[in-house]
């Protein structure tokens, strides 16, 4: 079975006067262990699709599974839980807690997730050494660079054990260096532990390390391209 | 939990400056509302005693005595009424008085007065009667009367001058007697002074009904504790049955109680608009908290944290601040209120008067009663609570995808 499964969605926005077609008619699979990239120009509905794969928001139309379960049929207190414990999210910004710090930050899903103290501290230990600011763990997310906490938001998104991380422009706020090391981490941590990631982007850099490409232009897919041996 | 207080408490910590101006907010409000307040109740409670010193906690009358104040109205007492009373452990002392209005005249000057027979040693020891005495001395022969300095000055009498009283006895008997003069006090109040005439408690009895001794117009209670006023009422009532009525002070005070409560509705005006300015500052610091951080909450909730937990955090930072304003607010005002409780305010002038009038001293004591603390605590705290409102509606409800768009 797919992780994700993606059946005819489409997305329609109702808020402004005139109805904006987001997605229309969006079919797609993403299996365990990809490291994907879903690429278009800005406006192309991209935010849109991964926020109904990471059950932020719901499709207008279609089906969305994860791992079976349709999150049309969850609750948005479910939805909720769900996404604690299934689904990892980095965002382009605004994705650490200010007031704690690095380890805090990362400790605080497993907390959500109830694990106990002593083994919440043990695995945001690994971790922050894994995506390599192990130094900076008692550092506030403004005592980072953008790189740094994007590499903390990474941590965070891992310790939860998600069955996929979903990234909108992670990258976007970062210079070429940051950006490397991050896509670095993120392919290290794709290969060593067969993490599932799907990216949003329109960052060259980014496109040249995914081994799946997914193109979409007005709310539809229009090119889907795998590049082994990456 | 302990994750969610720390994250509001160094939200706080992180934002000094805007907390500690909330806070301050919360703190002047407070301490200026307990001074307030304070200040208020402490001369609602100097009224209510100096009235009660007067009328005692309360007074059995025959029954009708109260709304036709008349001697016919008058009682004989009996060994089992005063028993009755005495009997009851929270009673501190019964006063038996016998009041009857007469004529006074000395030469060519005539003067309606109302003549209180007292119980002179008993009288004295509640009321001081003797410490107000500016001429001559207090009661002691049975036929020395006390005058106020205005009625003396009325009737032109001295000390030692010989007084006339004539007038309407028990029964529609005519009474009439020729006293002393053996004392002119001054009390605060300008009516006492110009209008009563104290004897001996037998003395009046004799001037007002000689056949038969023991006439009283009212037994005046005084209680141990002003608390069991209607536990007390009750058993008295119970005692003595349907020939007596029990009279507390909140009748016999009731118009003094009437200008208290309106008094009071203008301190609680004055109490609103200094909350709605501290209640303003709390929930516009804890809004813009909130508001400030939506983006931050929206990826919390996208990563899996429940609303109600962002919930907690916001309730957290407004308690915060509000209960450290309370208690800084507390320990800011409570000393002075407490200093201005033991050395009362002086009142001159104008002021002073109305003061003495109304048998009152002119000095502003201050209440440290709880209930004074306590009320604006406890207003400060709710206050605080209903700011905390609206960022938990929003914190509820928001719809996260918006919060990152904006
Ligand atoms: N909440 C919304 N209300 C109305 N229109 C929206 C909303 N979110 C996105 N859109 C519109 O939907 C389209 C797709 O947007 P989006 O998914 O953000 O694209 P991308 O991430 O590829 O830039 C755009 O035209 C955008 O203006
Ligand atoms: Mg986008």
């Amino acid at each position: 079975m797919s992780i994700i499964e993606a059946k005819g969605i489409y997305k329609t926005y109702q808020e402004t006067k005139i109805p904006v077609n987001a997605l229309n008619g969006v079919d797609l699979k993403i299996e365990e262990g990809e490291f994907t990239a879903i690429v278009g120009p800005s406006g192309s509905g991209k935010t849109t699709l991964l926020n109904i794969l990471g059950g932020l928001d719901l499709p207008t139309e279609g089906d969305i599974f994860i791992e079976g379960t349709n999150l049309k049929q969850l609750s948005s207190r479910q939805l909720i839980d769900f996404r604690l414990h299934n689904i990892g999210f980095v965002f382009q910004a605004y994705n650490l807690i200010p007031v704690l710090t690095a380890r805090e930050n990362t400790e605080f899903i497993l907390e959500l997730q109830k694990v106990p103290k002593k083994e919440r501290r043990k695995q945001a230990t690994q971790l922050l050494e894994a995506v390599g600011i192990a130094d900076k763990a008692d550092h506030r997310p403004g005592q980072l660079s953008g790189g740094q906490q994007q590499r903390v938001a990474v941590a965070r998104a891992l310790a939860s054990q998600p069955r996929f991380i979903i990234a909108d422009e992670p990258t976007a706020n970062l210079d070429s260096k940051s950006t490397n090391e991050l896509l670095e981490i993120m392919a290290e941590m794709n290969r060593k532990y067969r993490s599932t990631f799907i990216f949003a982007t329109h960052d060259q850099r980014v496109m040249d390390k995914a081994r799946r490409i997914v193109t979409i232009d007005d709310g539809k897919i229009i090119g889907d391209e795998t590049f082994e041996g990456r | 939990m302990k994750t969610l207080l720390k994250i509001a408490w160094r939200n706080l910590w992180r934002n000094r400056r805007r907390t500690i101006l909330t806070a301050a907010a919360v703190i002047l409000a407070l301490s200026l509302a307990l001074f307030m307040r304070s200040m208020q109740f402490g001369w609602y409670e100097q009224m209510i005693r100096a009235g009660v010193s007067q009328s005692g906690h309360m007074q059995v009358h025959d029954t009708g005595y109260q709304a036709n104040q008349s001697i016919d109205r008058a009682f004989f007492y009996r060994e089992e009424t005063g028993e009755a009373l005495h009997s009851l452990k929270e009673v501190k002392s019964v006063l038996p008085e016998l009041q009857t209005f007469s004529l006074a005249s000395y030469k060519k000057q005539t003067k309606g007065v109302l003549i209180a027979g007292i119980d002179a040693k008993r009288y004295d020891k509640q009321n001081n009667l003797s410490g107000k005495i500016i001429q001559g001395h207090y009661l002691s022969g049975s036929d020395d009367v006390l005058l106020g300095d205005k009625l003396a000055q009325f009737l032109k009498m001295k000390v030692g001058d010989t007084l006339v009283l004539l007038g309407q006895g028990y029964r529609g008997i005519t009474s009439y007697g020729i006293y002393r003069v053996a004392g002119i006090f001054h009390l605060p109040s300008i009516e006492m002074n110009s209008g009563v005439v104290y004897m001996n408690l037998k003395t009046a009895q004799d001037f007002a009904y000689p056949y038969q001794p023991g006439l009283l117009t009212s037994l005046t209670v005084f209680l141990k504790d002003p608390g069991d006023l209607f536990t007390v009422k009750k058993e008295i009532e119970q005692k003595l049955g349907p020939a007596y009525e029990v009279i507390t002070w909140k009748t016999m005070l009731s118009d003094m109680l009437q200008t208290i409560k309106v008094d009071n509705i203008s301190g609680q005006i004055m109490l609103l608009i200094l909350y709605i300015i501290a209640a303003f500052g709390i929930f516009s610091t804890v809004l813009m908290m909130t508001m400030e951080k939506r983006k931050q909450y929206a990826v919390m909730v996208s990563i899996g944290m429940e609303r109600r937990k962002l919930v907690w955090v916001s309730i957290f930072e407004t308690f915060i601040i509000s209960l450290t304003g309370i208690l800084i607010g507390l320990l800011l005002a409570s000393p002075l209120v407490f200093y201005l409780h033991a050395h009362p305010i002086p009142i001159t002038g104008e002021m002073a008067k109305m003061y003495l009038q109304f048998n009152i001293a002119p000095v502003l004591p201050f209440s440290v009663k709880t209930h004074v603390f306590l009320s604006q605590v406890v207003i400060v705290f709710s206050l605080s609570l209903m700011s905390a409102l609206y960022p938990v509606i929003y914190l509820s409800r928001f719809n996260i995808l918006n919060a990152f768009r904006h």
